[in-house]
């Protein structure tokens, strides 16, 4: 499996020979090209139009983050797998008002089924047992009504009542002063707990864009997430299915073993965001989390969690294609 | 759409890997037989270009032995014999409709062997039964369901197929 | 698997040699390189080196680990280079 490179230096990347290396305060970092498939840039970092040429020539996907954290966009170089009749598959089902929600559903579904998973693993754990029947309860009603909706519009609605009954646990689950959840806030979070939030999410995102260049999808035509034709959505869709089990189960467990503590965020006028060192703290663990494998019962091997993101992707094709309709994966421990 | 000798050879491995191919959806691009395998040929085809290719067929060697013609087909491994002797088969009969008649081998450099392949009234039969049942698979508008054999193991194709936990 | 990879090359091959490890691992300090690295890409690593070394001059050296499990890297001093993926 080729391996994600974060860049937070500032320098200059470059391509040199038939490599590619970070120049920064005049040491010069090879990066092995043949074992790279992304890479992160958080820094202040000069790319050359050379660099890119031949990033785009070994298929590596380029993202940004501006100086807050926040996600500014991606090279997301010139298609290198491109299939007619998947492109028209996944338009038809986007256009097909029936199939666009047959789809949105699903991803809803398995995502509530990922929270729900994500709750009953601390209630096996923790004392207060109400708390997560009660909302476990709480989604069960919901999941019913998943299938009365009549548009996109309302199941993002629901999707958005569970959320917000899901979150209302994480107190329970963290048990810290430092990191209480209040509410979701994001552009800037106002607490630690969201700036951990909307960090992680923004990383899983463009996770799942990278798995996408690997697939003959369509990262701008997403089903879940409205489509305008200018920006990609398809991973907005997809990363609502691992979002719980990775970036929330990080998160309770880095704040519990308190790898991040209140020194790793910095205060702005408006709101509070992850500092350097805490990103790095958190992208480095991510990736650990990233290559944990679990057993995979029809490849008879065990997959990692970033791979199980490309299966999803393949299960998602096999859905457009007309094979078999989409299970979201569903996490068994 | 023409039956090339490649989709003679996916034919006799597996039905839906003859349909995935022919609807452009190649296998994962990052599997390690496959990218090994491109990297050899890569390598070898810079060193030596001796492909001929006519109509829609594409031929590895050719030479003349005994006044006749020699067509040699260059395979990694006898792993897939059945599929590498159809294939070479679906080109000595192309080749007898165009009024040549030729003998074949199958060269496996690294295995160091060489099968001989000759052409028969049985196999172009055989033949022309693969290519109706070859276009009547292309013609389906869903791929043909997978299916658990032995190549699945080594195939670049065998997360999409069993992508389902 | 993680790979170790040593070599000692003539010195007009020297520059060709490290050219291509740098492709495929992280180089460490002279001469020796490191890193994670997949079957197939670890087989076209040895392609390329094969192809450029003269074996009556030149040497190469590949310690692999299927797992880092059992293994332990300590450095002293200045530190070069080594695996790294944040930067």
């Amino acid at each position: 499996m080729k391996r994600t490179l974060y860049i937070f230096q500032n320098g200059e990347l470059r391509r040199k020979d038939h490599s590619l290396y970070f120049e920064t305060e005049g040491r010069k970092k090879y990066i092995p090209v043949e074992n790279t498939s992304d890479i992160y840039i958080f820094g202040e970092v000069d790319v050359s139009k050379r660099f890119l040429e031949f990033a785009s020539q070994k298929q590596i996907i380029v993202h940004y983050f501006n100086h807050y954290g926040y996600y500014v966009g991606s090279f997301y170089p010139r298609e290198h797998l491109n299939a007619g009749h998947v492109i028209l598959k996944q338009a038809e089902h986007y256009l097909d008002g029936r199939k666009r929600l047959n789809l949105a559903r699903r991803f809803i579904e398995g995502s509530i089924q990922q929270m729900g998973r994500v709750l009953k693993y601390y209630r096996s754990r923790l004392e207060a047992k109400d708390v997560f029947d009660n909302v476990l309860h709480d989604f069960e009603k919901e999941s019913l009504l998943l299938s009365d909706a009549q548009s996109v519009e309302q199941l993002m609605a629901l999707e958005g009542h569970v959320r917000e009954k899901y979150y209302s646990t994480f107190d329970t689950i963290i048990r810290h002063p430092d990191f209480v959840f209040e509410k979701r806030t994001k552009r800037p979070p106002h607490n630690r707990l969201n700036a951990l939030i909307s960090f992680g999410n923004s990383i899983v995102y463009t996770m799942c864009l990278s798995e996408i260049y690997k697939t003959y999808l369509d990262p701008r035509i997403g089903f879940l997430h409205s489509t305008n034709f200018r920006r990609f959505s398809l991973h907005l869709d997809v990363a609502e299915i691992f979002k719980p089990i990775i970036v929330d189960r990080l998160i309770f467990s880095l704040i519990n073993k308190k790898m991040l503590v209140k020194k790793h965020f910095d205060k702005l006028t408006d709101g509070i965001l992850l500092s350097e060192e805490g990103r790095k703290i958190f992208v480095s663990e991510l990736e650990k989390k990233m290559q944990t494998t679990v057993q995979h019962r029809h490849l008879g091997k065990s997959v990692s969690y970033r791979r199980l993101i490309r299966l999803e992707l393949y299960k998602i094709q096999k859905h457009l294609l007309g094979e078999k309709e989409y299970e979201p994966y569903a996490a068994k421990w | 759409m023409p039956v090339t000798g490649t989709d003679i050879w996916y034919y006799y491995i597996c039905h839906r890997e003859v349909w995935l191919m022919k609807h452009q959806i190649a296998p994962d691009q990052e599997d390690e037989s496959l990218d090994l395998g491109r990297f050899i040929s890569e390598i070898y085809y810079r060193r030596n270009k001796k492909e001929l290719s006519f109509g829609n067929i594409v031929i590895d060697r050719v030479r003349q032995e005994d006044g006749q013609l020699v067509v040699g087909e260059v395979k990694k491994s006898s792993r897939y014999m059945k599929s590498a002797t159809m294939q070479l088969l679906y080109y000595l009969d192309y080749l007898r409709r165009m009024g040549i008649e030729a003998r074949g081998e199958l060269l496996f450099p690294e295995e160091r062997k060489k099968e001989v392949v000759e052409w028969t009234e049985e196999a172009r039969v055989e033949l022309e039964r693969a290519v109706k049942e070859i276009q009547r698979i292309l013609r389906m508008p869903v791929p043909p369901k997978p299916k658990k054999i032995q190549f699945c193991a080594k195939c670049a194709y065998r997360e999409y197929c069993w992508a389902e936990e | 698997m993680f790979v170790i990879l040593v070599y000692d090359f003539n010195e007009k091959r020297v520059a060709k040699a490290l050219k291509i490890a740098r492709k495929y691992l992280h180089w460490v300090q002279n001469s020796v390189f490191e890193g994670e690295l997949s079957e197939a890409n670890y087989k076209k690593l040895k392609i390329e080196l094969q192809a450029i070394m003269h074996p009556n001059e030149d040497s190469v050296i590949f310690y692999t680990f299927r797992t880092q499990k059992y293994s332990k890297r300590e450095e002293f001093g200045l530190k070069k280079g080594g695996e790294e993926f944040i930067l």
